[in-house]
């Protein structure tokens, strides 16, 4: 036998093995996500979360009695990325991939895994959306493999707007500035959609590019010459700091209401611009002090650092997870995935800031959302300076809750 | 009115700046030959160099500091690594650069972390210069536009009236004529690559502290640099100024427009026919503002090739 037939027939031999003893191989999860490149800091931010909780998971026994295998996927920023990545980590054998910064790639993913689905009947996967809040996901794309764990741009925007009209500060006239993309329309939609009931005026609204601005000092003569008493916006990253500058740099008097203020590096550059601005999101660091604090300190010493921004909203979601894995039985090919999706919508966890459950219709977490403020009284500081975010208004999970689109058709399995 | 000069004047502003940085990159441009892709990467260095000595010199020092320190990496960076790949051809150079950028963004990462450092203002700049119609105009915007205004009259200076502006200019056109006259062509190459260097990391300590110092800051403006220089006809300085001029005031005055095509077709009567097929035609000028530098380059390349002022082809 020549050494060319010996190494076919013993990767032969290997194949052969390894299938067969696929059953007993521990539960694979797959984080698809940006972990270099320009946009990795949030990435970087779920993968800490996800460690950690997984941790946790395991250490209170894993799934079926193994732990469960993390799997770690740079889809480098983009769709086409995460594509590819989604491919692979299916063929490594992965049952449920996590995925959350930006919307364009969680819309990607749940395609992607849908199409799978429809062709590997009896062999899903599931998607559990950590992060991508436009609304289609859990609207015309919702399927029944996809669950999403962060609030989605309808809970942001109601949820804030509510908060901001019962503190008093919310104003008659708003404006919508937003990025345009499926998140930022659907943000500027959302806030024209409660105008009515809040008894406030839209008056402009505009949608401008993604990232790709370095003088927003245009946009905010704009808001001026509106004359706009609150600004709400969808924006993140630069494009929120570069608007929250300008601004303050004009001298305009506007208060802006925004969904992620508290991404960190805002309040340390911004400073005392940020101050008295406004975020609604899943967590906030006073609420239910005692649970919350030890959850904030265990969190730093697994991780050297406080949660915040995605991070406890991703922790949260797979508290839900765990829960779920608590009810299914592994079988002999490992997990059913139509089984955890139905575990997911039976579950219900118990998180710092009160239960959070999923809700069958629409796959959309329902959770108790927190509108906040940047103020110096706060307890946990920001970036190190002396601002951070203290709570006005802890809305429950019922209270938080949109209803489902008429768009999400959903296809249960029979 | 008041809405259009102030948009006016925050397109020269924004126009300045970006001047400020491509004036570097247009020089090295006429003298490689080559577009150097790290040359944004100097102005993020710019900014965190400043942002690091700021605490410890104070602003004004930090400012003038931290170009000169980026003048010395820049002179590393040609010394030791862009002479060697000289000799290979302007694609290996185009390639060098390019990966000096990423290994700057990461080494960025590595120092000062993945997110917006904290560097701003000094309270004492941070004032309105003046007031109209209830919109505060800051201080330091015009400012930074006095300072690349002023590095424009020194460099234009420097190249046209002076004996060092002689040598430099004839060594970008005929190097070996230039060596056969005695002159110590790749000292001159170098001392220019080092002030290009300079001028970014000039605009990044002062833009930093205005906008913001992140390791994204060299992508985002690199970009549009490279749209200015190509504009402005590669390797000229008044182009570089005219375009980076013309980019930033289109943009501020697109911003601030709600204009559609289809409100251009209503005056010929197919206003109905432009809202019934939407899309590009009922798009608002303010949603595609970000857009339009790279509408007014695909103008320039396909009208006239060599740039507004180019000389090279």
């Amino acid at each position: 036998m020549t050494f060319r037939n010996f190494a076919r027939s013993t990767a032969a031999m290997m194949l052969v093995f390894s299938a067969a003893s696929a059953g007993a191989e521990p539960l694979k999860i797959a984080l698809v996500e940006t972990l270099s490149g320009p946009q990795a800091s949030t990435g970087l931010l779920y993968r800490d979360a996800v460690k950690y909780q997984i941790g946790k998971i395991n250490e209170s026994g894993g799934f079926g009695g193994e732990p469960i295998e993390l799997l770690e996927f740079d889809n480098q920023g983009g769709p086409v990325g995460a594509a590819d990545r989604v491919r692979a980590a299916i063929s490594e054998g992965a049952d449920v991939i996590l995925q959350g910064s930006s919307s364009a790639v969680a819309g990607q993913v749940t395609e992607d895994v849908r199409k799978y689905n429809l062709r590997n009947a009896g062999n899903e996967v599931l998607y559990i959306n950590l992060g991508g809040e436009a609304m289609e996901l859990t609207g015309a794309k919702c399927h029944y493999y996809h669950f999403r764990t962060s609030p989605n741009a309808a809970i942001r925007v109601n949820t804030l707007l509510d908060g901001m009209k019962e503190a008093g500060v919310l104003g008659d006239n708003v404006y919508a500035m937003n990025q345009n993309y499926s998140w930022g329309v659907d943000v500027q939609d959302n806030t024209v959609g409660a105008a009515e009931r809040l008894g406030f005026t839209v008056v402009e609204q505009t949608l401008h590019d993604v990232n790709k601005i370095q003088d927003f000092s245009p946009y905010v003569q704009r808001v001026q010459a509106a004359g706009a008493d609150t600004v709400i916006t969808g924006n993140w990253s630069n494009d929120l700091l570069l608007l929250m500058k300008a601004s303050s740099g004009a001298g305009l008097d506007v208060r802006f209401g925004t969904a992620f203020l508290d991404q960190p590096g805002n309040i340390g550059n911004a400073g005392a611009v940020a101050e008295g601005h406004f975020l609604s999101a899943p967590f906030n660091a006073e609420v239910n002090p005692e649970e919350t604090s030890a959850f904030m300190e265990d969190y730093k010493t697994v991780t050297g650092h406080y949660p915040s921004y995605v991070e406890p909203t991703t922790v949260f979601g797979l508290m839900l997870l765990g829960e779920a894995l608590k009810i299914v039985e592994p079988t002999e090919d490992g997990l059913k995935a139509a089984e955890l999706a139905v575990a997911l919508e039976n579950a219900t966890a118990e998180t710092p800031m009160g239960p959070i459950s999923m809700r069958a219709d629409d796959h959309q977490i329902i959770q108790p959302m927190i509108v906040q403020k940047v103020s110096t009284e706060a307890k946990y500081k920001a970036d190190d300076t002396e601002f951070g975010f203290v709570p006005i208004k802890v809305i429950s999970a019922v209270d938080a809750e949109q209803p489902v689109q008429d768009s999400c058709k959903m296809k249960r399995p029979s | 009115m008041d809405q259009i000069l102030f948009a006016l004047l925050n397109g020269t502003i924004y126009g300045l700046l970006l001047f400020m940085v491509s004036a570097g990159l247009t020089l090295i441009f006429g003298m490689m030959g080559v577009l150097n892709f790290a040359h944004a990467s100097f102005y993020m260095l710019g900014a965190y160099f400043a942002y690091t000595l700021q605490p410890l010199t104070g602003f004004w020092l930090a400012i003038i500091l931290a170009p000169i320190l980026v003048m010395g990496v820049g002179i590393l960076v040609e010394r030791f690594i862009l002479r060697h790949v000289h000799e290979h051809g302007h694609a290996h150079e185009l390639l060098v650069t390019f990966g000096l950028s990423v290994v700057i963004a990461e080494m960025i990462k590595m120092v000062y972390g993945k997110f917006a450092v904290d560097y701003r203002l000094p309270a004492e700049l941070n004032f309105a210069a003046f007031s109209l119609s209830g919109i505060d105009y800051p201080f330091y915007r015009l400012f930074m536009g006095g300072i690349a205004i002023g590095m424009f009259i020194a460099i234009y200076l420097l190249l046209t009236k002076t004996r060092v502006g002689i040598v430099v200019r004839s060594a970008i056109y005929r190097p070996q004529m230039v060596e056969a006259l005695g002159h110590n062509v790749p000292m001159v190459f170098m001392g220019v690559f080092g002030i290009g260097a300079a001028l970014a990391g000039l605009a990044g300590a002062v833009a930093g502290a205005f906008y913001t110092t992140n390791p994204n800051m060299a992508l985002e403006l690199g970009v549009m640099v490279f749209v200015v220089v190509v504009v402005g006809g590669l390797g000229s300085m008044g182009g570089a100024m005219a375009a980076s001029l013309l980019i930033g005031i289109t943009n501020s005055l697109a911003v601030g427009s709600d204009f559609r095509l289809a409100d251009l077709m209503t005056w010929v009567g197919m206003g109905g026919f432009a809202e019934e097929v939407g899309g590009l035609l009922t798009m608002r000028m303010s949603s595609l503002a970000a857009t339009l530098p790279f509408f007014i380059m695909l103008l320039v390349l396909v009208l006239r090739p060599s740039g507004l002022m180019g000389e090279k082809e």
